[in-house]
């Protein structure tokens, strides 16, 4: 498994001294200004995502850094106290922000460069970190190269991750583990025709979480029960490139072993969900170790430089494997009341060969014309066998042999064109067609592995056109447009694309410091079933502005609508009558973000932002009054929509006392209520105060 | 003062220059220092450091094209054979793509939206004033991506959302925006620029493992239709980014029981009737369909 190693990016971020541009400091006057320009309108740039209100990115080192030999170095530091007191329900706030109080190392850079490009052992060396020392969101990147000879990476991140998921488990599903990745990549002659790559990926996922179980039989009841979460990835990786006759040639295998130990326990005696009932569980425990591999190949053969075309295809074959024990106790009393002793013994194998074949042509008859065509195929299997044998009170049942396949083919084709009538005008144009079929095989056998049968297969079609234009009728002003349009004659669920099609347009005015852009889009899916249409609305819209006027000002305003309408039927069970209804849901989300920076004299730098997501829902006052449909189980009905406000408004100082130190301070406050339920509502307020310096 | 130094340049150019055409990094600098100062430090200076380089691939020419004309002239934007202010889009991308072209990551750049709407390298990275070391990226990763896709700010405001804005996470986890193969998850055509885990599988499964199997049992959904089909993957106002506020809804507009959807042709199962729907215990389908993504032990996902 590897993650992206330019994630190192907003830690790097943090510190505008990289920029090349930023060495005017020490030239003419001139220079110097266009150069600190420069710099603020990177930095300002920084506040338009509007991030947590830490760590701060105001330079504190001379932005050319200190030579040392024939090196260069650049460093910088934030170290300070965070704060958060949270009032309201405090695992929400968990859930969706998580800072916690503590001293932190909010973040630190060091870079050191070779001046000249032949240092002796290395050429560049970049550290960066993030959010050490017990943020919920910690990162660490690490870069050593030298030129020509080799390029060595590592990254580091981790996420403390708790959400109890009271809305759509009660609560009992809580999970409260933490998250650990890394990535290390070594290139062995990075600017040269041959190239050698070895890399090795680490992912571990572990933490206490609460889990629920179904006992005895359908008729029983759901207890509460403690998981530990145990799961350990690792990844190593070997390849190479290489160039001959114009082509490139890159190969790559993967070793990618994987490891669950799951333990799964009742604390204490429990009546279940529904103490109503006769059921109740005395004991529980389940081990289920869940092991394997899948070792994967990637081969690439890709070309471009040509005039007329440019080429790529790629095979993959990825061979997961898994091996499984699963040992269950139980002691209870069943929905008689009678005791019950059950254990569970079940173990097998699944397998999921994956295969992935991709051709793609592009061609240039004209300077103004470009045509790419796409061809892949996949194909994958997932063949799975199992033997299960249960014992309840002493008395087995017979044991059941379980063989199951899933294989999905798909088969896509496309052809795109583009046409660049002018340097202001360009037309662009596609087809797609996809083909995809799924054999299934669910079979059981008592006593016996059941014998082969026949696969059972259903195929979808898909044709789709698009066609968008760009123009651009004034050097300032670009107008944008696209739609696709999909026709899928079988597609395998109720909610996915039959008869859909899309519009995007997009508009963006941008003249010296000022941005103004639009955008508005659709994307409607009509799927109809015999009780009746499954029919999705998402609509989009938004507005945005950038003023940086002065150099020492800047704004950012934005707006967005996040529409979504869906209707859809549905088939359930009421006190064992069938009802047959509609399921209607809309989301009308609103967005505001804002936030303004400003330089008071280079002795101050002050930002204030505000981040404001309000959905708005169907305008419904009672959550069991719908203006849709009313013959429903209240759940349902008050499920059709979900108002809810989050608003966080924020401000940062930022002071320079020294030459090399800055005295920071940041607020943030998180404001989250439900429109029918305070129940998850909290107010946090954070913030942070913090030095950050270099030396 | 400018044309002063451009005749001193044109007069030191014959000594320096590699070829009839090309000038030599060294000329530049005579008017450009504050580029040429701390050009160390940009990726490019490799082609420089090393000396073995061809002119037309070695600083500053490397990308700009032959500097004489434009030494002659004593400077002026328009004599630069590639100004990239001033070039098409396409000679943008024909250009850096002369040497960026050997990365499999870029294999698909051509057919890219990104490029289909004239959004090309000079768009996100900056050569000279980038804010970032690596990649050379104008901005901040997420800055950029924002600039046009304020949508997707919107949802990585949202209370539940993957932890971009915090940065532990980046847009480049799970998206290529040089272009990305065809999905191997729905109809394959849809959506677009979405790298790949595990070299052909859903980029989700690079850190949610455990979801990943293979196992005896699928959540056929799962694996045909991808996430997204009860999950938002960027963010959402409902736990576990569940496309609904509540799991009963995204289970039951599946598991309707009619039609002839579902890879046997028969429909989705629907709840039997001992799942009284007006009961709280039965809307929580995940309290007893534990292991919804995939289960070894039982068909129905009990454990």
């Amino acid at each position: 498994m590897r993650l992206d190693f330019e994630s190192v990016e907003r830690a790097l971020a943090c510190n505008g001294a990289f920029s090349p541009r930023s060495v005017g400091r020490r030239l003419k006057p001139p220079l110097q200004a266009k150069a600190c320009s420069t710099l603020f309108l990177l930095f300002s740039a920084y506040v338009f995502a509007q991030p947590p209100v830490a760590p701060t990115d105001e330079p504190t080192q001379p932005a050319r850094g200190d030579n040392a030999s024939d090196y260069n170095v650049l460093q910088s530091w934030e170290m300070g106290y965070r704060f958060a007191a949270v009032g309201g329900d405090s695992d929400m706030y968990r859930s969706t922000v998580n800072y916690t109080d503590g001293v932190r190392l909010l973040s630190s850079s060091l870079s050191i460069q070779s001046r000249d490009g032949h240092g002796h052992w290395f050429d560049q060396m970049l550290f960066n970190t993030l959010g050490l020392g017990g943020d919920p969101y910690e990162l660490a990147a690490f870069r050593i190269e030298k030129n020509g000879l080799y390029r060595y990476d590592f990254t580091w991140r981790s996420t403390a991750y708790f959400n109890p998921a009271l809305t759509i488990s009660n609560g009992e599903h809580l999970i409260n583990a933490t998250n650990h990745l890394q990535d290390q990549d070594l290139t062995l002659f990075p600017q040269s025709r041959f190239r050698l790559f070895m890399g090795y990926s680490r992912i571990t996922w572990s933490g206490p979480s609460l889990s629920t179980v179904q006992l005895f039989d359908g008729s029983g009841d759901e207890y509460p029960v403690f998981s530990n979460i145990h799961n350990v990835q690792n990844e190593y990786r070997l390849g190479g490139e290489a160039q001959l006759f114009g082509f490139k040639l890159n190969a790559l295998y993967s070793w990618v072993d994987f490891k669950q130990d799951p333990v799964t326990n009742l604390l204490v005696p429990s009546p279940g969900n529904n103490p109503n009932d006769l059921n109740t569980l005395e004991s529980f425990t389940r081990t289920a170790p869940y092991h394997g591999t899948s070792p994967y190949w990637r081969v690439a053969l890709f070309r471009d430089g040509s005039k007329y075309w440019s080429m790529n295809g790629r095979f993959t074959y990825v061979a997961g494997q898994r091996g499984f024990v699963l040992n269950e106790n139980s002691f209870g009393t069943d929905r008689l009341g009678l005791p019950t002793l059950r254990q569970i013994l079940t173990f097998g194998n699944a397998e999921r060969p994956a295969a992935t074949g991709n051709l793609n042509l592009n061609f240039f008859p004209h300077p103004k014309l470009t045509i790419a065509t796409q061809t892949s195929l996949y194909n994958i299997r997932m063949v799975g066998d199992s033997f299960y044998e249960q014992y309840t009170n002493s008395v087995p049942i017979t044991p059941i042999y379980v063989f199951n396949f899933l294989g999905i083919q798909t088969i896509a084709s496309s052809v795109d064109a583009q046409y660049r009538w002018r340097p202001w005008f360009m037309i662009h144009g596609g087809y797609v067609f996809s083909d995809r079929r799924i054999n299934s095989v669910a079979a059981a056998g008592v006593a016996a592995p059941p014998p082969g049968q026949p696969p059972i297969g259903q195929t979808n079609k898909l044709n789709a056109g698009a066609l968008g234009f760009r123009v651009k009728p004034w050097r300032y002003l670009t107008i944008m447009a696209d739609g696709e349009i999909g026709r899928a004659n079988k597609p395998i669920y109720p909610i996915s694309e039959k008869d859909y099609h899309t519009l995007t347009g997009r508009v963006e005015y941008r003249r010296k410091a000022l941005r103004l852009a639009g955008r508005a889009g659709i994307d409607y899916n009509v799927n109809s079933v015999s009780l009746t249409s499954f029919a999705s609305k998402a609509r989009q819209y938004s507005v945005d502005a950038t003023w940086t006027p002065k150099n020492w000002f800047s704004m950012d305003l934005a707006w967005g609508k996040l529409h979504l309408n869906t209707l859809g039927g549905i088939s359930f069970f009421v006190s064992q009558l069938p009802v047959n209804a509609d399921s209607y849901y809309v989301s009308n989300i609103q967005t505001v973000s804002a936030s303004t920076h400003i330089i008071v004299k280079k002795r101050a730098d002050i930002l204030v932002g505000l981040s404001y997501i309000q959905d708005f829902g169907d305008g419904r006052s009672n959550p069991l009054v719908s203006p849709v449909t009313a013959n429903l189980p209240p759940a349902f009905i008050a499920a059709q929509t979900f108002p809810l406000r989050f608003i966080s408004p924020l401000a940062r100082l930022s002071i320079p006392i020294r030459a090399r130190i800055r005295w920071n301070f940041g607020y943030q406050y998180y404001g989250y209520s439900e429109q029918f339920s305070s129940i998850q509502d909290y107010r946090a307020n954070t913030g942070y105060s913090s030095i950050s310096w270099s030396f | 003062m400018r044309l002063s130094a451009g005749v001193f340049a044109l007069c030191l150019a014959p000594a320096l220059a590699f070829a009839a055409d090309y000038v030599g990094s060294q000329v530049c600098r005579t008017c450009h220092p504050d580029i040429w100062e701390n050009f160390y430090r940009n990726p490019h200076f490799k082609s420089i450091a090393s000396g073995k380089a061809k002119p037309e691939n070695t600083g500053c020419e490397g990308c700009h094209g032959p500097g004489s004309d434009h030494v002659a002239a004593g400077g002026g934007a328009d004599t630069i054979p590639v100004a990239f202010s001033l070039v098409p889009f396409e000679k943008v991308l024909d250009t850096c793509l002369r040497c960026h072209s050997q990365t499999l990551s870029r294999a698909n750049i051509r057919r890219s939206v990104h490029t289909q709407n004239a959004i090309v390298c000079t768009n996100c990275h900056s050569i000279h004033s980038s804010q970032t070391p690596r990649y050379l990226l104008a901005k901040r990763q997420i800055d950029l991506c924002y600039t046009c896709h304020s949508t997707v700010r919107a949802q990585f405001s949202m209370p539940f959302k993957h932890r971009v804005n915090e940065g532990v996470m980046q847009c480049t986890d799970c998206h290529n925006p040089h272009g990305a193969f065809a999905p191997t998850w729905r109809m394959a055509n849809r959506p677009y620029m979405v790298e790949q885990a595990e070299a052909n599988e859903e980029p989700c499964l690079k850190c949610h493992i455990e979801k990943r199997g293979p196992f005896v049992y699928e959540h056929v959904g799962v694996r045909v239709d991808g996430c997204e089909a009860c999950h938002y993957p960027h963010g959402s106002t409902n736990p576990r980014l569940l496309t609904r506020p509540v799991v009963f809804t995204v289970c039951l507009e599946c598991h309707n029981g009619l039609g002839n959807f579902g890879p046997n042709n028969n429909g989705i199962t629907r709840p039997g009737p001992y799942h009284n729907l007006a009961l709280p215990r039965f809307q929580n389908c995940t309290t007893c369909h534990v292991q919804i993504h995939g289960s070894n032990a039982d068909s129905f996902f009990f454990r």
